[in-house]
Order: structure tokens, then C-alpha cells, then sequence
């Protein structure tokens, strides 16, 4: 048998003739390479998974012309802004006279945007052929049985018809909104806020406020502080839970693929003393551990960025029901990253053992 | 003379025990840490959220509606109800007191400031900013400075005057954008009623404040001649994101299920006993806080979870081979044995009793190491620790030895399977 031929013989044999030994040591790299996958994947596809339920959070920008109402321009400048990431419900304010000599907040705007926007509130049905959201605390006051009721605006008079009644926690509970053409007629006022949602990463949000500041000078473009500064806070903080948490995992189950490997050369050190006696170089005998390690962690990492990438995509579908991808960019730092341990874990007992004798392992010693 | 053999096994073999050893307890460490930290992860989320404004609104029963647009208060304050300020630390004996993390009062009023000679209009907004209280032994401070964390000062915060101070100008904090506007810079004084107030600090908030003076309440209490009291309260709760139960009528659920709505941390049984507390106040859950944080906070939670099982069972594996992986190599010693006359139990028993004391000893270190591990991250991510609960302890033990037993079972069934005159040749 030639050189070549016998090496790959030694190679092959080595792990057939030890099918569990070359299994276990298989396990241990699959099981490395799987968590780092699946924390990996997690780990970068989390951002976009939280942004998306910030979502409901509802408006993150409020846009609020600086004098009089805004212009058609400047509503689609806004609209253009945002292009299919987020919503822009343009809103306009008055205070009316509610029945009793009162006064109350109104706001005109599309009714089932606002609803959508805010879907928070928490709405109780009254009629569905009715003409006006009502907040809890004005419903409470004018219409206590869900009837009709009248508001005025300077000489102007509007009969009100509840549609539904929304609690929101908020100052909106004390207000009530009208559709913008009713609300126009009485007041003949335009809208001059816009409660924008930005989709989006922190950063995503940010680049859209300053895009939209330069875009319309006419105007005061404001992030909800409150809003934007939890998204930041939570996202980054479960960003770096998630990687340190994985770190720790990997480079823990490492030690242990490391242990592992280690302790199952060193278990062959009789092999290594009758290669040594038969004539092998100490070269000849490290390359053919180091390729037998490299063989075995390539079939484990393969195997393990496979089951790392269901991992990541289950807990997608089971947790934020939607899945998170396979990122094939991690496949090679992945393959790389177990081979070089592989190597290391098996090439450095190698070294302990070479100043033995072979004869001294051979007798037992 | 099995206790010979066992004690010998450990004795002789010690690095083959000590790879062992190690794998379990780096196992049981990943476990311990995994387990403290998906345990915790939602309630450090929520604290920290907690910091980042208040979810429920406490505002006085009152037949009359807000007058409120952007964010200011318009109703003229004749017209307005109040909150006793000297109710307010009954809120922290709640039942659910222990999760108040912070409550903010506010009493505004549109009023005019001389400033350089000149007459403007702008909301003057009183609260505390980190005020001390004392309910019962407990000492406790409160105010934006903790709870709304997005308020950024530059200057100095203004401290929490308990009277007019003598002698010098009370402190206040001007709006970035009325700063702005006005020309008003740290040190300058403006003047209110007759009254010169000097402004220590710009605020930014990015909201109604901007354009208001914010004062320490009991200052503004005194401008606007309503001592003790205030028109709305912020509370910050730590509370459980509301599910079905949560959300359902105390006034319709039989008793024993009304108690354990009452003490489950919803914020609606919160806001319950806060208006129960405090008569004559409606507590009411800030929804768009409440319920999208609630939401995200189980996400988060939940794919922490998800996480901590996969770990679990990386680590279960990894171990689990490890433990194999020894006990392969020990084929000769399970020939010997036999061929010496031991049953295939008495084998079992020895591998088995093995196993089992590396996993008590390597369960007892990786949880130790585990605590300290979560510990650490939680100080570094959360600014706080994160605790490991005893009863982990038992877990992990239990955890150690069902893996072991696993790893190691396999391998030695495996082993007794071959003829001990075969193996003791070589030839297996």
C-alpha cells in the first residue's frame, strides 16, 4: 500500500472501527455549532422581530404645523416620508361647547385610521350607523345611555351620534373625535397635527425624523420621547441578553466538545505509540489526527448549522409567529470556527504525548 | 470492595474523572445561568421599562372633562378638581405596594412670565423631582428624575422644596424650545406673581414640556395658591401583562376568583386598589403604555424561554458525550471485571454509582458557577443583579444526574454487550 493510499485507509478506518468514538466526538461539535447558530440567528434577526411589535405602540412621531393648518404638499411630502412603513393620520383640535354650557376637546380625523393607529384603546361598540368616536369620560358626561347629544362651535351646531366609545387611559378619554369632513364643516379648520407611525428599528425612526424635519420647514417634527426611548431601551437590552447569554452558552458546551476531544485522543495514545513504533514521523502521526478531527468536526459542524438554523427558525414561529431566517453568512464562520477547534482540541494532547517514549506507552507505563 | 473499587476508580483515573467532571460542571453552569436568566430577563425588561415613564394615570373624580391639546392643560384651574398631596404615600401601602416603583404628581397652569422685561405665556408645570417619603419603616424617593427618564437636563435638576425658601430664588427648569424662544439661559431669573424664580437647568423632553417652566411642586403649589394639591398623579407599576382573567370585572367573578385577581399584579387590580386606597381618585391603566408593553415584555420572555430549552438541551448533549465518551474508553476495565467473575449488575452499579457522585459534585460547582454567572450578567446588561432561586439548586442536582445516568448507561450496556475475552484481546 502506498503512503497516500494507506493515510486515507488509517483515516477512514479510524472512525469506522470506532463508530461511538467517532460519534460522540461528532456530537459534541454538532451540538457546539448548533447553539452558536441558533443564538447567532436569533440574535440578528431580533431587532427587526421587536421593532414589529412596537408597532402597536401607535404614533412615535407627532408632526404639528408650526402656524395654521397643513397643506395638501405637506401631507403627501409626509405620506411619501413614510411609503408603506408605518401610517399617517392627519388630526386637527378645537374646543367646543358641549351640552350643559361645557367646554370639550374635539378632534377631526379618518375615524377607522385613528382606531387602527391607536389599537390600544379598548372600544365599546354604541352605533354602528353613528358619526363620532367618543372618548369614556365624555360619554360618561353627555350621553350616559349611548343617545345623541349637540356641540357648537361659534354659531355652528352638530348633532353627535356615538359610534363607539374607546377608553385609552389618556387625555383622549376626555375628547371626542369626529370624521374630518364633520369636523371641517363645523369648525372650518384643517388638520394641523399628524400622528405619524414610523416602523422601524431605533435608528430606522431616527433617520425618518430628521428626513422629515429638513423636508418640512413649516413644520415641528417631534419623536414620543416616551415611546422611542422604552423601543431603544428594551430592544438593546434583550439584543445584548440574547448574545451574552449564547456567548456564555457556546464557549461553555465548547470547553466541553473540547474536553471531550482531548480526552479521547489521549485515550489513543497506544495507537499513537505503535504508529510511532512502526516507523511514523511525529508529523506523519499529528496530520492524521488533525485530518481525522477536521473530518469528524466538518460532518458536526454541517450537521449543526442545519438543527442551529431549525432552532432559530422555530423559535421565530413559535414565539414571535413569524420566522426568523437562516443567515447563510454565518455558515462559513461557523464551519471555520469548529474545524480550528477541532484541531487545536486534538493536536495539543499530541504534544504531551510526544515525550513519552513509545515503548513506555506500549508497556502500560 | 466495591467502595475500594469506586474510591480506586477516582484515585487512579483522574484526569479521566476530571474531563468528566468538567463537562458537567460546564454543563450544569450553562443550565444555571440560562434558567436565572430567562427567569428574570422579563422582570429586569419591565423594571427597566418602569424607569421609562409611569402606565397608570390617577386623576380626580370630577364631572367635568379635560380640556387638554398637545399636551396642554387649558382648562382654567377654578374649574379644576384636586388630588391631596398628603394622600399620595398611601399609594405605596397598596397591597401590591412593594411593586410602586415611582409615582410623578403634576399641577400646571397657563401663566404669564416676566422675563428681561418681557411678558410671555407659558405653562408653568409643578412636580417633584426625586421628592423623600416615609410609609411606615420604608424610606422611599420619588419624582421625574426616577421615573421619567427620558426628561434630559442640562444644568442641574432643581431641588424639592418642602416651603418657599428664604433668601434666595427657588430653582425651576425651563423647556428646551421656551429657552429657546425667550432667550433664556442657566442663571437667569424670571419673574412670576411678583415672585423670581431662577432657572437651574434646560429641559428636553421632546414633548408639552418644552415649552413650560417645570418647578418643584410645593414652589407651584404656593404661585397658584392651591397648597397640597395636585391635578394628576403618574404612577409607575411594575405590574403582569394582562391576559384574559386580568381583563374581566372584579364586580362579576365569584369571591375565590376575585381574590386571586386582587393579588395577581394586573394593572387593572392595581388601579383598584389605588382607588380604593385614595377616595375621590380614578385610577385608570395607561393603555398604549400597558398593554404594547405587556405584549412585548412576554415575547421577550417567551423567546428567552425557547432559548433557555435549546441551551438545555446543547448541554444535556454535551455532557451526555462526554460521559460516553469516558466510559467508552473503559471497555478493558468492563472486561476484566467480568472475566474476573463480576455480574453485568454489580458492573452497572459501579459505573452508575460513579456517575453519580461526579454529578452531584459537578452539579453543586456549575450552579455555583452558574449564579455567579448570571449575576454577572446581570449587573453588566441590567445595571442589577440577577438572583438564582434555591430551589434551582435542587433542579440542577437532579438535572446532573438524570444527564449523567443517560450518557453513561448507554455506553456501559454497550461495553458489557462484548465478549470479555475479545475485549481484553484488543480485538473490540
Amino acid at each position: 500500500m502506498r503512503g497516500k493510499q494507506l493515510f486515507l485507509h488509517l483515516l477512514l478506518k479510524a472512525s469506522w472501527v470506532r463508530k461511538d468514538r467517532a460519534l460522540t466526538a461528532l456530537i459534541s461539535v454538532a451540538v457546539v455549532a448548533s447553539m452558536a447558530t441558533a443564538g447567532l440567528t436569533v440574535y440578528y434577526d431580533l431587532e427587526n422581530k421587536l421593532s414589529r411589535e412596537f408597532r402597536s405602540f401607535g404614533a412615535n412621531v407627532v408632526i404639528t404645523a408650526r402656524t395654521g393648518a397643513f397643506n395638501d404638499a405637506e401631507i403627501s411630502t409626509i405620506k411619501s416620508a413614510i411609503a408603506g412603513k408605518g401610517a399617517v393620520v392627519p388630526v386637527a383640535y378645537a374646543i367646543a361647547n358641549g351640552p350643559g354650557n361645557t367646554r370639550v376637546v374635539i378632534g377631526g380625523a379618518n375615524l377607522a385610521a385613528l382606531r387602527n393607529l391607536n389599537s390600544w384603546w379598548s372600544v365599546q361598540p354604541a352605533d354602528s350607523t353613528g358619526t363620532a368616536l367618543v372618548g369614556t369620560r365624555a360619554a360618561a358626561l353627555y350621553s350616559a345611555k349611548g343617545a345623541g347629544f349637540e356641540i357648537g362651535f361659534g354659531s355652528k351646531k352638530i348633532q353627535i351620534r356615538p359610534k363607539a366609545v374607546f377608553t385609552s387611559g389618556s387625555d383622549d378619554d376626555s375628547r371626542i373625535y369626529l370624521d374630518s369632513s364633520d369636523f371641517t364643516a363645523l369648525t372650518a379648520t384643517a388638520s394641523n397635527t399628524a400622528l405619524v407611525r414610523v416602523d422601524g428599528s431605533p435608528r430606522e425612526i431616527q433617520d425618518a425624523v430628521t428626513h422629515l424635519t429638513s423636508a418640512l420647514p413649516g413644520a415641528e417634527v417631534k419623536p414620543v420621547r416616551e415611546i422611542t426611548h422604552a423601543q431603544t431601551a428594551i430592544v438593546g437590552k434583550t439584543r445584548s441578553v440574547v448574545l451574552t447569554a449564547s456567548l456564555i452558552v457556546v464557549v461553555m458546551i465548547m470547553l466541553c466538545m473540547v474536553a471531550t476531544f482531548t480526552g479521547s485522543v489521549l485515550e489513543r495514545r497506544k495507537d499513537f505509540a505503535v504508529m510511532k513504533a512502526l516507523g511514523a514521523s511525529d508529523g506523519t502521526v499529528k496530520v492524521l489526527f488533525a485530518a481525522e478531527s477536521c473530518l469528524l468536526a466538518l460532518a458536526g459542524a454541517a450537521a449543526g448549522y442545519v438543527v442551529g438554523c431549525g432552532i432559530a427558525f422555530w423559535i421565530g414561529k413559535a414565539n414571535f409567529d413569524a420566522a426568523i431566517l437562516p443567515d447563510p453568512l454565518l455558515l462559513l464562520p461557523v464551519l471555520l470556527g469548529s474545524i480550528l477547534l477541532a484541531l487545536i482540541a486534538s493536536t495539543a494532547p499530541l504534544r504531551l504525548l510526544k515525550r513519552i517514549q513509545p515503548a513506555g506507552i506500549l508497556r502500560g507505563e | 470492595m466495591f467502595f475500594r473499587l469506586l474510591f480506586e476508580s477516582f484515585r487512579r483515573q483522574k484526569r479521566r474523572k476530571s474531563v468528566a467532571l468538567l463537562a458537567i460542571v460546564l454543563g450544569m453552569t450553562v443550565a444555571t445561568a440560562m434558567l436565572a436568566v430567562a427567569n428574570d430577563v422579563g422582570d429586569k425588561v419591565n423594571e427597566d421599562l418602569r424607569r421609562n415613564g409611569g402606565n397608570i394615570l390617577l386623576t380626580p373624580m370630577d364631572d367635568t372633562l379635560d380640556v387638554d391639546i398637545g399636551g396642554v392643560n387649558l382648562k382654567p384651574l377654578s374649574e379644576s378638581r384636586f388630588i391631596a398631596e398628603s394622600d399620595l404615600p398611601k399609594i405605596k401601602g397598596i397591597f401590591w405596594g412593594h411593586n410602586i416603583k415611582g409615582f410623578v404628581p403634576y399641577l400646571s397652569d397657563l401663566q404669564q412670565l416676566r422675563v428681561k422685561n418681557r411678558v410671555i405665556d407659558a405653562e408653568l408645570i409643578g412636580t417633584y423631582f426625586a421628592q423623600t417619603f416615609r410609609y411606615g419603616k420604608e424610606q422611599f424617593t420619588t419624582g421625574a428624575r426616577s421615573v421619567n427618564g427620558w426628561w434630559k437636563v442640562d444644568g442641574e435638576w432643581p431641588q424639592d422644596y418642602a416651603s418657599w425658601p428664604q433668601g434666595s430664588a427657588p430653582e425651576v427648569l425651563a423647556g428646551r424650545t421656551l429657552a429657546r424662544q425667550a432667550g433664556l439661559a442657566v442663571g437667569d431669573e424670571i419673574e412670576l406673581h411678583g415672585k423670581t424664580l431662577r432657572i437651574s437647568g434646560i429641559l428636553n423632553t421632546g414633548g408639552a414640556e418644552d415649552n413650560a417652566i417645570v418647578a418643584p411642586l410645593h414652589i407651584v403649589q404656593q404661585i397658584l395658591g392651591k397648597p397640597g394639591e395636585v391635578q394628576k398623579v403618574v404612577v409607575s407599576a411594575l405590574t403582569k401583562p394582562e391576559d384574559a382573567f386580568g381583563r374581566r370585572d372584579p364586580d362579576r367573578m365569584t369571591p375565590a376568583d376575585r381574590d386571586r385577581w386582587y393579588c395577581s399584579p394586573y394593572a387593572n387590580s392595581i388601579s383598584f386598589q389605588i382607588s380604593e386606597a385614595l377616595p375621590n381618585v380614578h385610577a385608570e391603566q395607561i393603555r398604549q403604555v400597558e398593554q404594547t408593553q405587556g405584549k412585548v415584555l412576554s415575547r421577550i420572555s417567551g423567546m428567552m424561554l425557547l432559548l433557555t430549552v435549546a441551551a438545555l438541551f446543547a448541554a444535556a448533549l454535551a455532557v451526555s458525550a462526554a460521559m460516553a465518551a469516558t466510559i467508552l474508553e473503559r471497555r478493558s476495565e468492563v472486561g476484566l471485571m467480568k472475566s474476573l467473575g463480576a455480574s453485568n449488575s454489580t458492573v452497572a452499579s459501579l459505573f452508575l454509582t460513579e456517575a453519580g457522585c461526579l454529578a452531584i459534585v459537578g452539579g453543586l460547582a456549575g450552579f455555583f458557577f452558574g449564579a455567579v454567572l448570571a449575576h454577572r450578567i446581570g449587573l453588566t446588561v441590567f445595571g442589577s443583579p440577577i438572583d438564582v432561586q434555591p430551589v434551582v439548586l435542587a433542579l440542577i442536582i437532579l438535572a446532573a444526574l438524570i444527564i449523567t445516568f443517560a450518557g453513561s448507561a448507554g455506553a456501559v450496556r454497550k461495553a458489557m454487550r462484548f465478549d470479555p475475552a475479545v475485549v481484553l484481546r484488543g480485538e473490540a
